[in-house]
Order: structure tokens, then sequence, then C-alpha cells
């Protein structure tokens, strides 16, 4: 017997679901007072500006792979893409200003390509998401190595590029504001579009999405499309503030994006997954490298940490706490008899 | 008795001979004309004349002759395009390090051009020659990540052009791959490979310690320039030059932090400063950065002290994208530091976006002398920004070529070949804006014809 005590069914999906992007946003205060206290230098503007351009990189690869995963999937090809996109504005850019913006929608135009395959070999043909993006991957790095020998290796990018990616706009690159855009416009577009949340419905329940007429596929094939594009924005203007972008510039994408998706709350198994906390999550991973430097860690002891910070981001903004709270509440609320009958049926299974 | 007598009395008399023959303390080094080279006790005079150096080797006997090398054959303008106006290194290095130059000093015709550019280029390929040595070579960077270790292969590559004996040269690139496997399996491929010798950077340094004893075992020597120690002797799993390999080619590491210590002292006098190094605890970072330390001033804060004397600090891992966060944490921690040192001047310039501008009160202490830092550093004309530079060291890779040879020729090298360092003020000459590669080193001893092919696109 459900009593007026106890919480309603939206009050309790409300907490549930709030509940889960909390930690991130703790952690961020964490991080801050730890600063403040043992490495204040990381707090200064100066520092922040510095810092902010190189976060706003991993969010918007973390936005990109935040969609895959709201559809169930995962993306291990984002060094690749990251990779020959950085590629592509050296080798298209040629050194010249005015070939920027062909450099930049070549780049765009080919990780599209690459997000299209992912696309139809996971959301088409059914293929395991893990191994498909590893095997694109491996093979857009083939791809971006021999690329790369077709042009100097160390060559820049076009410095009209590369000093955009470095001018201060309100005191910050404007590579961070475009993170920030971009994020403001994942949250509109899940909260106030059909498409939004279509989306979303696809992801959390696709079975159900396909009875009610969502093209889940085509909204699959489209994740992995939209995931590149981003991937492919990171990597440009990660050019562009690295002047000399090589092949290996892409290498430290591959956990990052998923370590900010999943400490920003997200559900590994699709659904429900929220921008803002990703962004902040990518600021506090960040923000937690950078303070591991200020406080002048050694290397050894920097990714032990890091590896710790991420595991523990797991354990508590994961399925697993949320998932557990919830059953309880459920339990309680479940008549006595219902309740004995479910005990004897069986588990609930993972997750 | 008397026998006896006789034969310790010209032992002692041998001894004598051989000590003042060792001893090359009147060697001198020619600076701009000031002063001469001996390589080996002779004269050796260097005269500028219509700006061209020339040297002339008189009356001087070539120590190493009988293996096919001539020390006193170097041209004297070369040694110091590569190395600076230095003083000479211990004798049986500056000989290895003099034939070497002499090798350098190539009139390469266009076959000769397309063979070392095809060479650079494949994992394998025959030098024509017919030969029947297999130079294997391997690089933890490679051609396609790194100017400088571009630039460093294809000088391994000219040098072993002009042995006629190696008929094969195999090259690998590990590409700075994170998976310390990637390079031992390269080593281990040219083990397989069948190589006769392995020139090569450990730039994962004891992890490559199996299977270079692996190699050796398999009757293939190692021979790492650039400083590349397979650990330094006191590191955990360290291997010893001289005995488990034949020698390592690079500046004694000390004595280069001891310089960049004193280019810090008299460019900072009293403030803060901060270390930069390569991969975590690699052992040419290590060696210079333990004796920057012991030699820095009683003024001078050293903001990043490494936690015990057996770990490096500022470790970048000479990979562009982790430099700019070495760089932020350094300067959100201490902004007001006015000296670095750093073996790479590539990765401060890669650095120098973190800095506040303008750059002002600020001392350099660097290695290698790529020319985009230096033209940056040229086009901000600010009198309170100065750098200091010792060389490249892509010719040491020439060095370690040379040094194989003598080994597989049954000569005595010695376990560390000592080449000799001077550090210099950049001023605006060191910017060449004409060079076919802004990130190459000025000091490299490939000609331009080559750099510009090798990097023309």
């Amino acid at each position: 017997m459900v009593t007026a005590s106890k919480p309603s069914s939206s009050a309790l999906t409300s907490l549930v679901v709030g509940s889960r992007y909390m930690p991130v946003y703790l952690a961020l205060i964490v991080l801050w007072v730890v600063s403040a206290v043992w490495a204040p230098g990381a707090l200064a503007s100066g520092t922040l500006a510095a810092v902010a351009p190189y976060a706003a990189l991993l969010g918007i690869t973390a936005l990109g792979q935040m969609l895959v995963i709201m559809t169930g999937g995962i993306d291990l090809s984002i060094p690749g893409t990251l990779t020959l996109a950085a590629l592509v504005m050296v080798g298209v850019g040629n050194q010249a200003d005015e070939r920027i913006s062909q450099a930049i929608l070549t780049a765009v135009a080919v990780a599209a390509v690459i997000g299209l395959v992912n696309g139809i070999l996971i959301g088409g043909l059914r293929l395991n998401a893990l191994i498909v993006t590893l095997a694109v991957g491996q093979l857009v790095i083939g791809v971006a190595s021999r690329y790369g020998r077709s042009f100097p290796v160390q060559r820049p990018v076009p410095t009209g590029w590369s000093s955009w990616t470095m001018t201060r706009v309100f005191g910050v690159s404007p590579v961070f504001w475009a993170g920030v855009a971009l994020t403001v416009l994942f949250i509109a577009t899940f909260r106030y579009t059909t498409l939004g949340r279509r989306f979303q419905v696809a992801g959390a329940n696709p079975t159900a999405a396909q009875v009610v007429g969502v093209r889940v596929r085509l909204h699959q094939v489209s994740a992995y499309m939209v995931a590149s594009i981003l991937y492919a924005l990171a990597g440009v203007a990660l050019a562009g503030l690295l002047r000399t972008p090589g092949i290996g510039v892409g290498a430290e994408y591959l956990l990052g994006p998923i370590a900010a998706v999943v400490i920003g709350g997200a559900a590994l198994t699709g659904g429900l997954a929220s921008p803002l906390s990703t962004f902040a999550a990518a600021l506090f991973l960040t923000g937690l490298n950078r303070t591991m430097l200020v406080m002048g860690l050694p290397t050894s002891l920097q990714t032990v940490v890091f590896g710790l910070v991420i595991i523990g981001g797991m354990l508590v903004s994961g399925d697993r706490i949320i998932k557990a709270v919830e059953r309880t509440l459920r339990e309680r609320r479940r008549p006595e008899g219902t309740r004995r009958q479910k005990n004897d049926n069986s588990d609930d299974g993972p997750g | 008795m008397r026998r006896i007598k006789i034969i310790a009395l010209i032992a002692v008399v041998a001894m004598v001979v051989a000590a003042c023959s060792g001893d090359s303390g009147d060697t001198t080094t020619t600076v701009g004309g000031e002063t001469t080279t001996t390589a080996d006790g002779g004269e050796t005079t260097t005269t500028e004349d219509m700006g061209e150096t020339t040297t002339t080797a008189a009356g001087e006997d070539n120590p190493l002759a009988e293996f096919g090398e001539d020390p006193t054959a170097a041209d004297l303008a070369l040694v110091e395009k590569a190395l600076g106006p230095v003083d000479p290194s211990d004798e049986a290095s500056w000989n290895i390090v003099l034939a070497s130059v002499a090798r350098a000093n190539q009139n390469l015709d266009d076959a000769t051009i397309a063979k070392a550019l095809e060479c650079w280029a494949a994992q394998e390929c025959d030098t024509g020659s017919g030969g029947a040595l297999v130079m294997g070579y391997a690089d933890g960077g490679g051609n396609d990540v790194n100017v400088w270790r571009s630039v460093s292969h294809m000088e391994a590559v000219l040098q072993a052009l002009t042995y006629p004996e190696i008929g094969t040269i195999v090259s690998t690139a590990a590409n700075f791959d994170q998976d310390t496997n990637v390079p031992i399996n390269d080593i281990r491929f040219l083990i397989n490979r069948g190589v006769d010798f392995i020139v090569g950077y450990p730039d994962t340094g004891t992890n490559l310690s199996g299977v270079i004893m692996d190699a050796a075992a398999a009757g293939i020597p190692y021979f790492p320039f650039s400083a590349g120690w397979v650990g330094l002797p006191d590191q955990d799993g360290a291997l010893i030059p001289g005995e488990d390999y034949p020698t390592v080619v690079g500046e004694d590491l000390c004595a280069l932090g001891e310089s960049f210590a004193e280019v810090l002292n008299v460019g900072v006098g009293s403030g803060k400063v901060a270390l930069l190094g390569g991969s975590a605890n690699n052992a040419l970072s290590l060696g210079w950065q333990r004796c920057t330390i012991d030699s820095l001033g009683a003024d001078i804060e050293l903001v990043n002290p490494p936690p015990d004397d057996d770990t490096t600090t500022g470790d970048t891992y000479w990979f562009a994208p982790l430099i700019p966060g070495v760089f932020q944490g350094l300067l959100a921690a201490d902004p007001d530091i006015r000296g670095w040192a750093y073996e790479y001047a590539d990765g401060m310039y890669i650095g120098l976006p973190e800095f506040d501008e303008p750059i002002q009160n600020v001392t350099m202490a660097l290695r290698t002398d790529e020319q985009n830092l230096f033209c940056d550093w040229a086009d901000r004309n600010e009198p309170t920004y100065n750098i200091w530079y010792s060389a490249g060291g892509n010719f040491q890779s020439r060095v370690a070529v040379t040094a194989a040879m003598l080994h597989n020729k049954g000569a005595d090298i010695p376990g560390e070949i000592v080449v000799p360092h001077v550090m210099r003020q950049v001023d605006a000459d060191d910017c060449d804006p004409n060079r076919p590669n802004a990130e190459a080193s000025g000091t490299s001893l490939v000609p331009d014809e080559v750099m510009t092919q090798m990097f023309g696109g």
C-alpha cells in the first residue's frame, strides 16, 4: 500500500535522474577546494584561461561520445578521427589563411563519412560497437599516417588559424566558448525539440521507441555521424592550439571522453545523459590534471591518481548506486506480497 | 733476473710513451680562426679564407687508418657547424667524432640523394653497394612524428651510404607509442631480420634492456646515440655501455647539466627556474637534470624539484599534445619563473603560448636548436629574453654508425663516445628563415638539398 508520505512516482524519477548528475558538480567543488588549499596557482585567472581551451576540447569530444553512449554504443575511433582532422587542417590548409575554411569543411566532411561508416556497421548491420569503432579507428589512424606523409612532418597549420585559437575573447580562447556554445545547443536540443526527445527515447528504450514510430536505426547512425563531426571540430581546434600537430595528436582522447561521459552521469546502457554535466566532467578531468601538475606530483603518481579518480567517478556516478537507490525505494513502496513473489522469481540482473 | 729488469724497464718506458702520446692536453679547438685542433698529437691548422674554413692535416698519423677511417680528414667547418666552438673530448672519442665528420663531408650526386631518400622513407632498402652488412635503425620516434627524429634518421642513412660494406638498411619507428611493447617489438623484428648491428635511440630506456641483451646474445650489438643510455648505470635495470652494449654516443650529460646551470645562474642571477625533460625517468633528462640541480646557485630556486635523485622532473615526453599542460602547471604554480632548462628547443616553442605576453626577463638553457624558436625569438626583439643552446645533435647518429663500423672491424671503441658541447647564445643569425623546415636544427649536417626533398611535400 502506497501512503501519501512516500515520494510520488514523478518525484522519485526526478530524484533518481537528478542525483545521477550530482557527483560531478560535487567533484568540481572538491577540486576547487583542494586547489585553493594546496595549489592556489591552479585557480589563478591566467591559469584558468590557459586550461580552458583544452578542457573545452575534451568537452566537445565528450559530447560526441555522449551521443553515442546514449544510443547504447561506444566510440573508440575518436583518436583516429581527431588526428585525421588535425592533419587535414595542416594538409588542406597548406599554410595559407585563405584555405582555412576549406580545410575545416574538408575535415568535417571526412569525419562525417567516418561516422557514417561506424553508424551503418553498428546501427544498420548490428555489429558490436566496441569492435567496429576500434577497427575503424585503426583504419583511420593508418589513413592519417599515410596522409601525414604527403606533406612535411610538423608542418604548421595556417597562421591565421593558430592565431585565432590563441586569441582571447572575454579573457579566454574562443575554443572554450565554442565548447560552451555546443553544450548549450545540445541542452536546448534535448530539452526543447522533438528531435532531441526522440533521440533520448530511442536510446533509453529502442523497442518502445520503435513501436511508437521512432526510427531508431536512423538515430543511431546519426549519433555516430554527429559525434565524428564533433571529434573533427576538436581536432582542427587542437591543431590550431598546437600549431604543428602530428599523427599522435589524438592519442590522449581515447579514455578521457569516455571518462567524462561516465563521470557526467550518463547511463552506459543508453538513454540518460546530460550535456551540461558531461561538459562539467570534462572541466573536472582537465582541472584535475592541471592541479596535479601544479602540485608537482611525479608523473607516475599523476597517472595513478587520475586512474583512481576515474574509477571512483564511475562508482558514484554510474548506474550502480542510482539503481540500488531506486530499487530500494521501489521495494519499500511495493506491497509485501508482491515483494515476496518478486524475490521468489529471480534477481534483477545487472544494472 | 737481468731479463726481468730489462722487461720492466721496457714496460716503464712504454708506459711513459703511452702516457705522453695519450695526453692531448694541448688539443684546442678552432673558433673563428682563433685556435687549432689536434686529433692525435699531430698538428692541424685552420685557416679562414674568404669565409671558407679549410683544414689541413700536417704530418699526422691516422690512428684509425687500419679500420678505414680518417679523423684527420675532418672538415673543421663542419665540426663547428655541428658542435659549435667546442673543446675536444677525450682522444678516443674525439677521433671517432672526427672520423664521422670526415665522412659527413659528402659531395652528393643526384643518384646518392635519391638512394638516401629511398632508404630514409622505406622500411628496408638495398644501398646498391653490394655490401654484406645489414644495418638496423630502431627509433622510438620516427620520420612521421618528429622533425628531429626524421633528420637524425637521414644523418644515419647518409653515413651508412659512405660504407660500401653496408648493403642493406632496415629501419623501424615506434612513433612515440605509449605501449612500450612497440619499440621492443621493433628491435625484436630487427633481430629476426638478421641485421648485423642496430643504431637507435632508446626512448623507453631500461624497458629495452631485455631485448637489447637478446640482440647481444644473437651477436647484434646496439649503438645508441644522443646520450641514449639504456638507463644510467645506477638506475634499476640499466645496461652498462662497454659491457652489455658496445658504446653510447652523446654529450657528457653531467657537464651538459652543469652548463645549463651556469647559464641559469648567470642569466637569472636570483629567482625561480624550472627544469623540463622528456619521457619520465629517461636517462638523457635524468643525467643532465641531476647535475643542473647540484650546480644551481644559492640564489636560484628550483620550482619543480624531483622527489628523489632517480626521478626526472617536468616530464613532457617530448610529445606535443602533452607539452602545453606541463607549462600551464608550472606557470600556474609560479608565474614568475625566470629561467628554463630543457633539452628540446621545439618543445619550448610549443610551450611559449602558455607564457604571459610579452615574454620578458626570461633565460632559457637548451640543448637543441630548432629554428622556429629562434626565429620567434628574433621577431620579438626583446633584450631581456635570452636563449642559450648547445647543438641539435642530429649528427650523433652518424657517429653511432661509424662506431658500429669500427666495432665491426675489430677496433677498440670507448664505452662512452663523448661528443663535446658548448653553450652559445642565440642571436639573429641563428634564425634562418630559408631553412627547408622551420623545425629542423641549424646544426644538422644533412645538406639543404637533401632536406628540401625530405620536407618538400
